[in-house]
């Protein structure tokens, strides 16, 4: 058995190379996160570590109000935005993708135009769009009223029902152009034989797409499920934008984020830190948990098709 | 989907912690302390911060005049970007490179300070903080020792601008009674102009506003009292009362309030198309810069029939105050400054220059517009109940408000529903008589 060169470099000289961003890594992530966790432990006096408290923060969060209620409600929220997401921002990028796979001419310019929102701060995003939605002066209003559609023209940031999938959508419009670049790239590595074999074999287009390109895209598929989980579970700039920091109107677009920056900066509570910081642990674990649970089971489904 | 995949995915996770725990570090240079002409003693530099950003021109001229009359000490201004204060702030006062003296929140937002051991206490230091008024001092005291830990820098009341332009078009005054109030709605309601231009879309604004026409049916200062003795509480007949005034009076608001924003509400007033906007003090810079043609007056609503006082008031808040780093190196210089900062020459220059209502006894106010907003609160202050003695915990009483607002007008819940959210919230952390 011969062992197989995996490396392009001797492991010493690779080590090297690793450290300076290992370093950065250690003292800008790893240890703030290691002192999220340690001040999630201790109850606090405003900027002062009081008693170490073991899990009372956590326990406060789960049985105590606010928080008892505003955390499965934020945590709901997100699930939503991410459902939302998969639904609009994914698929439309999917279709997108594969609209413009074969339109070589069009495809770089439609490319371009879906990434462009890429380049403006979410938080702009958020704000611009709430201009154009508002009831006294926004236009997206009086441009339904004008073509007589005043039965569909809402206060849409303004009731409950539609604030939080307005959210989804400007989300969406925003990042459209993650999908669409990932599986545009996905798509143009994919082995054209595979296409030309079903073509003749008299296979439709959808027939085509169906059986055997989306097969062949699942890897990238899951990979782009996984961070857009990761994307929602963190949304902050464009619902701090569309409802401030209380998720207006009336919570109803409160996310996990929105809690965090509340229960850190906005109370007068005494432990703010405390529970804050419990709040970003249990955020966390959700996140990483979710993320590998979902990888695992996403590759058992590969395994199984190939 | 890879190992990398995962890791990738792990790796992003990681970085939303990071938030938790990230301590803005903010390297304050040594200030210039050379000794000036006129200074025999030794040079030392106060280093004093802010969350006025847009003051700090204005700030190192009335720091000119406090260091010509002390040649020994030299005051370096600095201000932070208004949101990221208090975290800067609070690393601030517990590392090394920190204020000598600090611009501090009010309430509820000062205790983290206070409770960290970051301040000094006041009362024996700066002796002229007897003369202030009481219920202003009570922004900068120590919820649990109730000592003073601030010198009051400026307040804020709250009441009802009115467009005199459409007030006299319309032939219309500033109401004396609260049928004169209804009966100027129903006009403006027949007119093309929105009578009140209110936006509920931001959820702090909403209980502004309920202070600006209610706090008189509810009591003020009394219910205020009562609610510390612990003989009621905000289910409290006259507060659902106010509340349902606030319902009432929506008829009067731009439609679908609750998708209005605040800005909006500021832009429907200031481009006259709305009659009256219930507000703060700290709106009129913002008005007369954003239409100086507009001709602005200001009244209080009075009471409706049946309500808890017989007169009209004006609710008010302290909003910042000076404190004293626990740390600084020169707490005599310091001690000096603070002292400064508590004479009517540095109020009157707040007054003057920064257009702010300094609480300072002796300050007077050049504009006739702030001198009467000002009159007005002397006359017959009120608390703004909810910011000023329900902001200690988590929730705290102007979110609960915002949100059982935003409901009623929705009407997703009644008067009583909404009172009882804010009680219910509040019950968290609060108890009645305590």
């Amino acid at each position: 058995m011969t062992r197989r060169r995996t490396a392009a470099l001797p492991t010493p000289v690779a080590l090297l190379f690793l450290l300076p961003a290992a370093t950065l890594f250690a003292v800008f992530v790893l240890y703030p996160m290691a002192t999220a966790l340690t001040y999630s432990l201790f109850s606090w006096r405003g900027t002062a570590q009081d008693a170490f408290v073991g899990l009372d923060n956590f326990v406060t969060l789960l049985t105590t109000e606010p928080y008892r209620s505003q955390l499965p409600r934020a945590f709901a929220h997100n699930a939503l935005l991410f459902a939302g997401a998969m639904v609009v921002q994914n698929s439309v990028g999917l279709l997108l993708a594969y609209a413009l796979h074969k339109r070589e001419r069009l495809r770089r310019l439609f490319q371009v135009l879906y990434t462009m929102p890429y380049l403006v701060s979410p938080l702009v995003v958020g704000y611009l769009w709430s201009l154009l939605l508002s009831p006294l002066f926004g236009p997206v209003n009086a441009v339904l009223r004008a073509v007589g559609l005043e039965s569909v023209a809402q206060p849409w940031l303004g009731d409950p029902d539609t604030a939080l999938w307005v959210v989804v959508l400007v989300t969406a419009w925003q990042w459209v152009g993650f999908p669409l670049l990932v599986y545009g790239a996905a798509l143009g590595s994919l082995d054209p034989t595979m296409e030309e074999a079903a073509m003749l074999d008299g296979a439709t287009s959808r027939q085509r797409f169906w059986h055997v390109t989306l097969p062949m895209l699942l890897p990238v598929i899951g990979t782009v499920s996984v961070l857009t989980f990761i994307f929602s579970m963190e949304a902050f700039p464009i619902p701090y934008a569309l409802g401030g920091s209380n998720g207006s109107p009336a919570g109803a677009t409160d996310v996990m984020s929105l809690l965090f920056y509340r229960t850190a900066f906005g109370s007068g509570a005494s432990n703010a830190i405390g529970v804050s910081s419990a709040v970003a642990i249990v955020l966390f674990v959700v996140i990483v948990g979710v993320s590998v649970l979902f990888t695992r089971w996403f590759r058992r489904v590969e395994r199984r098709l190939t | 989907m890879n190992r990398r995949t995962t890791l990738a995915a792990v790796t992003t996770a990681l970085v939303t912690l990071t938030l938790a725990a990230c301590a803005p570090s903010s390297g304050s240079p040594e200030p210039g302390a050379a000794a000036r002409e006129g200074c025999d003693g030794e040079a030392v530099g106060l280093d004093v911060w802010s969350w006025r950003t847009e003051d700090v021109k204005t700030y190192e001229q009335i720091f000119d005049v406090f260091e010509e009359a002390n040649p020994c000490t030299t005051v370096t201004f600095q201000a932070h970007l208004n949101t990221e204060y208090d975290q800067i702030l609070r690393t601030g006062l517990t590392g090394s490179d920190g204020p000598d003296i600090a611009q501090v929140r009010s309430y509820g937002l000062l205790q983290p300070l206070v409770e960290g051991g970051n301040l000094e206490p006041l009362e024996d230091l700066v002796p002229a903080l007897g003369d202030f008024d009481d219920a202003l001092l009570d922004g900068a005291r120590g919820r649990e020792d109730g000592a003073v830990y601030g010198v009051p820098l400026a307040s804020q009341t709250i009441q009802v601008y009115y467009n005199t332009a459409i007030f006299e078009e319309h032939g219309l005054e500033e109401p004396e009674t609260w049928d004169d109030f209804i009966a100027l709605n129903d006009t403006l309601l027949e007119t093309d102009v929105t009578p009140l231009a209110v936006g509920a879309r931001d959820g702090w604004f909403v209980p502004t506003v309920h202070d600006a026409l209610t706090a008189a049916q509810y009591g003020g200062a009394d219910f205020q009292q009562a609610l510390r003795d612990g003989e009621t509480d905000f289910t409290d007949p006259a507060y659902v009362d106010s509340v349902q005034t606030l319902k009432d009076l929506q008829k009067y608001m731009p439609e679908d309030v609750t998708g209005v924003a605040y800005t909006d509400a500021q832009v429907l007033f200031t481009s006259e198309q709305a009659a009256m906007f219930a507000g703060g003090s700290y709106e009129q810079a913002f008005f007369q810069e954003a239409n100086p043609d507009l001709d602005l007056g200001v009244f209080q609503v009075p009471p409706p029939p049946g309500s808890a006082l017989d007169h009209p008031v004006t609710a008010g808040y302290a909003d910042g105050s000076w404190g004293l780093s626990a740390t600084t190196e020169h707490p005599e210089e310091a001690e000096t400054l603070l002292n400064w900062l508590a004479t009517p020459e540095f109020g009157q220059l707040v007054a003057d220059e920064l257009k702010q209502f300094s609480p300072i006894p002796g300050v007077e106010f050049s504009d006739p517009l702030q001198q009467e907003m000002w009159d007005l609160y002397q006359e017959n202050p009120a608390p703004y109940l909810l910011l000023v003695d329900y902001r200690y915990g988590d929730p705290v009483g102007t979110d609960l408000m915002g949100e059982a607002g935003q409901k009623l007008f929705l009407g997703d819940t009644s008067a009583e529903g909404a009172a009882q959210i804010i009680q219910d919230g509040l019950s968290a952390w609060w108890t009645p008589g305590e």
